[in-house]
């Protein structure tokens, strides 16, 4: 069953079968052939319950968040207010890609979302200064990918609601890694584009008048970030009723930067639809899934492999990180999550290690995946805004924010304090 | 014959010291391997608590188990098993759950399609507060978490605030002062760390008793032999069921003396919530409000017959009387 | 037959304004709710309603996602195709989805059924009864169904006049999230 179910997935995959389908069709086929039991009976209800959550509604609200944001043009002010602040470093512009993402990921909670947005703002700059689109393009797909390491974040909630650990806890641990790895990105360009400057591009420089002026162009953006993760840590709101808060600022932003009107408000409903609904198929599905695979016993017999294995926590928790690589090359984000936590969570808690810390793990291993090629959504995200140019580029540009990523994880199971220090102080 | 059995809560001590054995060995065992199983939970497979029974009925799975509260969406009578506070101890919680269980047999025949094999005990629900509390009555205007209609409904007619938050998000919300209280078993609070947020515990089973129905398929069950039937029957009883309630008291004592460190505490490192125990005025109010407003609405919700059945069985037994 | 699908997006798009709004009036539902809960009030049930919203959003949203090919799908090996093999591949995807609406919308109708007949209402203080909330949920997914088959048909017609250009334009695969 297991080769069946892997081949299967593989080969419906590169039929360009729609990814959330696909976790369907393997459920039935699984179904059909393996299971002694009518559990595509209990579909519907798998469905519906899997959907009616109070929680989940946090992603229609955040992604509605950053569709109000792009469209009022608080996006681009942004974008242009860190090209002052960082672009004299070694790789000129490619930082600020990195800090915009960084800033936009405190304000949304996806990170294709976040990978759009900049990829929006940055690349016609790319073309008009003459920058090597190889780098400048990897360092948006990379970067965008922090939109679930640093709070708000889609991916911790799903996480935090298959564990039942607290989201406001995961929000925190998130945190520091995510700043930790966005300077991380920024340290790596530079010593690339030191070493090598026709990497990058021409250095900027602004005066400290231009750069102080700019500032004030990030004050919606910080705003937002300290009203929603403010809100949650006054013990005013949930995670969820914060989403919902932050709507409202931004369509307050919105209204003060004189962006509303019907096209906007329709555009940004119809876009946050249409997300929404992509994101939940594949969410759906694979919940319907994991409900065939733990009924027949799949999920039984992938447990009882790993802790066959017999080796020591350190090295049981190296074997389920190499699996999360390999597997983050053709499955991704929320479907990886949702696929993998009932299975491999336990284990980890057996092992001695903490819930919080490995939903941070996690989200690293999920970032990766979000670059790794053939299946790497924000790679596609990012080549969609500069048609016309070979798709590899993206691909070589990544590679060395993989690597950052790698060193990443090596520093998080040497010092699990990273993420655990903030959690800590609540 | 192999069954495949989903259990309730992976985590929780319930599965792991009497499901866990009695399916996965203590059944080949006294059916001389005839009779085997397969077992995984319901937050394993991703089911939702409430859709257990339902997927029971249709053939999804042969075996279920899990709180019957969860399942009362689809049945408001089914509610009358686990009624709070009228059970302050083990024997009287099993006494009522058994006479409550031709009334819950026929339930699960009806609507469930399945047949009752057992009905074991969850440690009772008890209240965890992050604020001083000294009797039912300090509970007014605070915000409470419940699970389970009647519990919720309980708070509200004692003048608290139900707030509907999930399991992981209680602690956070007890320590930032989204809530005040939160109601859940002795032994779930203390390894899931609530002492850490709380301050007083009030062991009054305000959530009820949470008995767990282990129920097989109704098709299932008639496609067995009688003399499997016996065997699985009797097993059931014999080495699930009454273990389960031989331990249940004991366990609820261990727990509240690791929680507040009044007592020994056999599993773990002793902690110390204050002990708020229900005096006779609290139990007094309890029952008065049991009487005049939950079980009323309980009766509306359930219909006469069933008001009736309950009164004669479960009321008879605990001397309460619905008006 | 270029007609019965621009009406098709149309429908959608209204389809997902609509439910765009709903997610708009749970916004406001539950700020209300932020505010007189500092007040020491509650409204009760935002948390619970919040979920049939969700529920609603994603069944209704599903289909205005496949009319405006946003279903992600994995289209490497597609775009090295002639014309011909990639309509196969539409095709094939086109199918796919239409089959799982239908098994959706079919099984769908079983959770209705069964909580008609219990007269299930939702284990909150709330009771809402389960069949408003569900009935709404099992219209999104067979409205997605009937949809789906709509793009086979249109792209049985599109590959049998060889038409794939307009084909491609129907269901094809956009790299765009
Ligand atoms: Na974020
Ligand atoms: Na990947």
């Amino acid at each position: 069953m297991i080769p069946f179910t892997t081949f299967g997935l593989l080969g419906l995959l590169a039929l360009s079968i729609p990814v959330g389908v696909v976790l369907f069709l393997l459920a039935f086929g699984i179904d059909f052939f393996f299971s002694p039991f009518p559990l595509m009976r209990g579909l519907g209800q798998v469905v519906w319950s899997s959907s009616n959550s109070g929680t989940l509604i946090a992603i229609p609200l955040f992604v509605l968040l950053g569709e109000v944001l792009v469209r009022s043009g608080v996006a681009g002010r942004t974008y242009s207010a860190l090209d002052k602040w960082v672009s004299w470093l070694p790789g000129g512009l490619v930082h600020a890609n990195i800090a915009t993402s960084t800033m936009f990921s405190a304000t949304s909670g996806s990170s294709v979302a976040t990978a759009a947005t900049v990829a929006t703002v940055a690349m016609p700059q790319a073309r008009a200064l003459g920058y090597n689109e190889k780098l400048f393009s990897g360092a948006i797909a990379a970067g965008g990918t922090l939109g679930i390491m640093i709070p708000p974040s889609i991916n911790l909630i799903v996480y935090g609601f298959l564990t039942e650990s607290s989201i406001p806890q995961l929000f925190l641990a998130g945190l520091l890694p995510g700043l930790l790895l966005a300077v991380m990105f920024m340290a790596m360009t530079a010593f690339l584009c030191s070493a090598k400057p026709e990497l990058g591009g021409p250095r900027r420089s602004s005066t400290w008048g231009e750069k102080f002026r700019s500032l004030s162009d990030l004050l919606p953006v910080f705003g937002l970030f300290g009203v929603i993760v403010g809100s949650i840590y006054a013990g005013w709101a949930t995670p969820t009723e914060a989403a919902a808060i932050g709507v409202a600022i931004s369509l307050l932003i919105a209204f003060q930067q004189k962006a509303v009107n019907w096209n906007m408000i329709s555009s940004a409903l119809l876009g946050a639809i249409k997300t929404t609904a992509m994101i939940m198929l594949v969410v759906i599905g694979a919940y319907v899934l994991n409900f065939v695979l733990t009924a027949s016993g799949v999920s039984r017999t992938l447990q009882a492999l790993l802790e066959g294995l017999g080796m020591g926590p350190l090295a049981t928790l190296l074997v389920i990180v190499l699996i999360y690589i390999v597997l983050g090359f053709f499955i991704e984000t929320l479907s990886l999550m949702v696929a993998t936590i009932p299975i491999v969570v336990p284990i980890i808690l057996q092992l001695g290690y903490d819930k919080i810390w490995f939903g941070i793990l996690l989200i690293i291993m999920v970032e990766m995946a979000l670059i790794t090629p053939p299946v790497g959504l924000n790679l596609y995200v990012v080549q969609s805004a500069r048609k016309g140019k070979p798709f590899s580029d993206v691909m070589i540009g990544c590679i060395p924010y993989v690597l950052t990523m790698l060193m990443m994880v090596g520093l998080l199971i040497l010092a699990p304090q990273i993420a655990l220090f903030l959690p800590s102080t609540l | 014959e192999e069954f495949s059995v989903v259990g309730s809560w992976s985590s929780l001590p319930l599965h792991k010291q009497f499901e866990t054995p009695f399916w996965t060995k203590t059944l080949s065992e006294v059916s001389g391997g005839d009779m085997t199983a397969n077992l995984t939970t319901h937050d394993q497979m991703g089911v939702a608590s409430g859709d257990v029974f339902r997927l029971l009925g249709q053939g999804v799975y042969d075996v279920a188990m899990t709180v019957g509260d969860y399942a009362v969406a689809d049945s408001a009578p089914l509610e009358g098993l686990d009624v709070p506070l009228i059970a302050t101890d083990a024997d009287t919680a099993r006494k009522m759950v058994e006479a409550a269980r031709p009334m819950v047999d026929d339930i699960f025949r009806d609507v469930f399609n399945s047949k009752v094999l057992a009905i074991a005990p969850y440690p009772p629900q008890v209240v965890f507060c992050n604020a001083e509390v000294a009797s039912l009555d300090d509970l007014k205007g605070k915000k409470i978490r419940a699970s389970g209609r009647m519990t919720a409904k309980f708070l509200e007619a004692l003048g608290a605030e139900g707030v509907n938050i999930s399991f992981g998000e209680v602690p956070g919300s007890l320590q930032r002062g989204v809530i005040d209280c939160a109601v859940t078993g002795a032994g779930s609070g203390y390894n899931a760390g609530w002492w850490e947020v709380s301050t007083h515990l009030m062991t009054l089973p305000l959530g009820g008793w949470d008995p767990v129905v282990t129920a097989i398929n109704m098709d299932k069950w008639n496609s067995l032999s009688d003399a499997q039937k016996t065997t699985l029957e009797t097993a059931v009883k014999e080495k699930f069921e009454e273990p389960a309630w031989a331990t249940a008291q004991d366990a609820l004592e261990n727990d509240i003396a690791c929680l507040t460190g009044e007592g020994e505490c056999t599993y773990g490192e002793a902690r110390n919530l204050v002990l708020v125990r229900a005096s006779e005025a609290d139990s007094q109010k309890a029952r008065e409000v049991l009487i005049s407003k939950v079980l009323p609405d309980w009766a509306e919700r359930a219909g006469a017959e069933w008001t009736k059945r309950w009164s004669e069985t479960v009321g008879q037994v605990t001397g309460v009387e619905i008006k | 037959m270029t007609s019965l699908i621009a009406l098709l997006r149309k429908i959608n798009h209204w389809v997902a304004l609509t439910v765009g709004f709903i997610l708009l009036a749970c916004v406001a539902f539950t700020l209300v709710e932020i505010v007189v809960r500092r007040v020491g009030l509650s409204l009760g049930g935002v948390d619970e309603i919040s979920g049939y919203v969700m529920a609603i959003v994603t069944s209704w949203g599903v289909s205005y996602a496949l009319t405006e090919m946003a279903h992600v799908r994995i289209d490497l090996l597609r775009n090295r195709l002639i014309p011909l093999f990639r309509s196969v591949f539409d095709m094939i995807a086109i199918l796919s989805l239409a089959a799982t609406g239908l098994v959706v919308a079919w099984r769908g109708w079983g959770v209705v059924s069964k909580t008609l007949s219990t007269g299930a209402r939702a284990n909150t203080p709330l009771e809402t009864p389960l069949w408003i909330p569900q009935i709404f949920w099992w219209a999104g997914w067979t409205w997605f169904a009937v949809t789906a088959c709509i793009l086979v048909l249109s792209t049985l017609y599109f590959i049998v006049r060889g038409d794939h250009d307009r084909l491609d334009n129907t269901v094809g695969a956009r790299a765009e999230v």
